[in-house]
């Protein structure tokens, strides 16, 4: 039902393993004995080698800012100088780094979702909307950020979107959520999958990432969504075309409406949405992003769990 | 047809699908790795003390077909070894492709690295079994043979870690129980100490790595006894060992080896350096567990709670046998109550009573004894086989130990049950 996306990792065993609440072990929940799911080598030993403590954790640095570009009266994109290995790391869709001002205490940071990463030149490109005081106090800043990562739980449905090749995939994405639709859409095209892209552009003023999509492998459309003719475009391509996965960037209230769509329409095709959870810390630890899955309540910025089973059963959470 | 689904292909399964087939079931037997018989691949001790007893009980029962096959990959029988009489020695090397090939050869259905990861239950009744893939196998009857040994954490929390053993957690991903899953409590078993589960109780050492002279004894007498020295003697090792057959004083002063196509080393772990200090052991490595040196795998921290038939306490439809289904110790004892469980799973769908082998077999009175014991506190130290240690003391006090394969007969037929596990019920 769920399975945690730093599991074996280099930031794994975490915290959690400190104070038995690993999502994947059963030994460290606290118990006698193995009850886990885990496909690689085992977390427990992992602990007991590196002297029954958390790996070291993820580290903010500072980074050097090379672009800042504005678009419209709310967006920001930032293109970051980073190591070529955190670079890397970041190139798998849903991956997602925290930033901050570095005249700002550690509450200002906020987590954003990387839209591209260049792991030859050591960049990566973030759109940064602006809403309230995390994101106000990035307005200024010009030369430096701080910058804490890799994270990866931006998405929800990896597995899904893992396994899928040769096949046809939509993706729906509109205003800042634009942004994680750009690693979804190359993952998909390097697999093999023929793409087509719903590009809203929400609150934004522009559809800020033509610059990261090659037009000759992806069929983009343009549409607003929530209006009448938007719905009925969805409706057609949803009747006329097979679509093996459905990827759903945007709000909550937008997953559940292509959900119910695809429910009645199509309703084999496999289902990933961005993660809109609170994510504070990204560790597990403070609690902002919990769901509760059945009688389990779960941190969503590091387990994966099934995303028509969270979008259904959207009452479950805290 | 009645679709039995087994899930674990060792001795146990692979002794289950057989009488399950047999009764008339259309049968599927999922096994995580790439090979049947799991620690049956690197076992290899048949017929020694009262196992010859259970053996000839089960072909008398009908269920003597891998006993068959056992018997006819051996590289030695009636040999003798400390405490133990007329055993036979199966090529480890050999006995995997014969069992295979037979399952194979009788219809039944075998899916191999695939792993069963959860259930879907109703109304206490499992309707399917779910695998890694998410994919979904349904069926009527389902029997649990996972065994009890591992996963990695299981290990290393109560033994020194992953020895890299056949089971190959790390490659085919771990055992997962699956009556936990159907949400009945698994029972864990204790070491004397109180601590939990047990090591495996031997190890391989590659036969290539050892003297001319000891390949040519084991070659030639399947038994080679070396003496240890004063210093290296350790009584308290015998403690831990799961097979209390084998926790006999010579055990501890010599280094005891069998030819099971590799050299089977009747300790659980021997450090390396020290093993090599030995004529004829200067050169040795292990061949299983790879790590042998270190330690050897965990075992008895899965058993379910069930009826003497093999039926799971609580689960409408779910059976078990071999180490899931006890403390038992042994490839026997796993194909006996294998067999049970397997025939029984018919009985079940057709909502026939459920067979009990009387007590005054040998097979019987074990499955019925292992499960009284288990709801004592000591008894969770307790190991039970037929080869040694109390059950087979218990044997002979009974008077259940015999080696007369007439008089067996004569009794199997007294209870109305020669052949029973032949028989088709479907």
């Amino acid at each position: 039902m769920y399975e945690c996306i730093d599991a074996g990792s280099d930031y794994c065993p975490c915290y959690l393993a400190e104070t038995n609440d690993c999502i994947t072990c059963s030994h460290l929940q606290g118990k006698s004995y193995c009850d886990c799911n885990w496909r690689g080598v085992c977390i427990y030993q992992e602990y007991v080698w590196n002297g029954e403590k958390a790996k070291e954790t993820r580290k903010s640095f500072i980074a050097k800012i090379q672009e800042k570009k504005i678009i419209g009266s709310n967006l920001i994109i930032f293109k970051i100088s980073v190591m070529k290995t955190l670079a890397r790391q970041l190139k798998q869709p849903g991956s997602y780094i925290f930033i901050r001002s570095i005249d700002k205490p550690e509450y200002f940071d906020t987590p954003m979702s990387i839209m591209y990463a260049n792991d030859h030149t050591g960049e990566i490109h973030i759109a940064v909307q602006i809403i309230g005081s995390k994101t106000k106090s990035l307005l200024n800043i010009s030369d430096e950020i701080i910058v804490r990562g890799p994270y990866w739980n931006g998405l929800l449905g990896f597995k899904n979107l893992k396994t899928l090749s040769n096949s046809n995939a939509l993706i729906i994405a509109r205003g800042v959520a634009l942004a994680p639709a750009v690693l979804v859409s190359q993952y998909l095209i390097k697999n093999n999958n023929k793409v087509s892209l719903i590009l809203d552009k929400g609150k934004i003023e522009e559809i800020f990432i033509y610059n990261y999509i090659n037009k000759f492998n992806v069929l983009t459309i343009e549409a607003d969504i929530t209006s009448e003719s938007g719905k009925i475009l969805l409706e057609e391509l949803l009747s006329n075309n097979r679509y093996e996965l459905c990827y759903s960037g945007g709000s909550d209230r937008q997953h559940r409406e292509i959900k119910k769509l695809l429910s009645n329409l199509s309703p084999s095709t496999k289902f990933v949405i961005c993660n809109n959870k609170k994510i504070c810390c990204g560790e597990g630890i403070c609690g902002a992003c919990s769901i509760k899955v059945g009688k389990k309540v779960i941190k969503s910025c590091k387990a994966q769990v099934d995303a028509s089973y969270i979008v259904e059963k959207g009452e479950n959470i805290r | 047809m009645t679709k039995v689904i087994v899930i674990g292909g060792g001795w146990a399964g692979c002794a289950a699908a057989v009488t399950a087939k047999k009764a008339g079931a259309e049968v599927l037997l999922i096994e995580r790795t790439d090979m049947l018989l799991g620690l049956g691949n690197v076992g290899g001790i048949m017929r020694n003390n009262g196992r010859y007893t259970a053996a000839e009980e089960a072909i008398l029962l009908g269920a003597g077909d891998l006993i068959k096959l056992t018997d006819k990959a051996s590289r030695h029988v009636n040999i003798e070894f400390p405490g133990h009489k007329h055993a036979s020695l199966y090529d480890v090397c050999k006995i995997e492709p014969m069992v295979r090939r037979y399952l194979l050869n009788m219809g039944i259905d075998i899916m191999f690295k695939t792993r069963v990861v959860d259930v879907e239950l109703e109304d206490k009744t499992i309707k399917g079994v779910i695998l890694n893939n998410n994919n979904v196998i349904y069926g009527d009857v389902f029997i649990e043979t996972t065994g009890s040994t591992g996963s990695m954490g299981n290990c290393l929390k109560y033994g020194n870690g992953c020895a890299m053993c056949i089971l190959r957690c790390p490659t085919f991903g771990p055992r997962v129980s699956i009556s936990m899953k159907a949400g009945v409590e698994d029972i864990l078993g204790q070491r004397g100490d109180g601590s939990y589960g047990a090591f495996s109780g031997s190890c391989k050492l590659n036969k290539d790595s050892l003297s001319k002279e000891i390949v040519k004894e084991l070659d030639e007498k399947g038994v080679v006894v070396l003496p240890l020295p004063e210093e290296e003697i350790n009584i308290d090792k015998l403690k831990m060992k799961v097979c209390q057959q084998y926790a006999l004083k010579e055990y501890a002063e010599n280094i005891i080896l069998l030819d099971t196509g590799h050299a089977k080393l009747m300790t659980p772990f021997y450090p390396l350096e020290k093993l090599r200090k030995i004529k004829g052991l200067e050169n040795a490595r292990y061949e299983d567990p790879y790590s042998g040196g270190i330690g050897n795998s965990v075992r008895y921290l899965s058993i379910a709670p069930r009826e003497n038939s093999m039926k799971v306490k609580g689960i409408k439809n779910l059976l078990c046998a071999g180490e899931k289904a006890g403390l038992f110790v042994g490839h026997t004892e796993a194909i006996v109550t294998g067999s049970l469980a397997g025939h029984n799973s018919v009985r079940i769908d057709k909502g026939i009573k459920l067979l009990e082998l009387p007590v005054s077999l040998a097979i019987g009175d074990i499955i019925a004894y292992a499960n009284e014991k288990i709801k004592e506190k000591d008894g969770l130290k307790m190991r039970f086989t037929f080869a040694g240690s109390i059950y087979f003391e218990r044997m002979k006090e009974l008077n259940l130990y015999s080696t007369d394969r007439e008089l067996l007969r004569k009794k199997i037929e007294r209870l109305n049950l020669i052949n029973i596990f032949d028989e088709k019920i479907v």
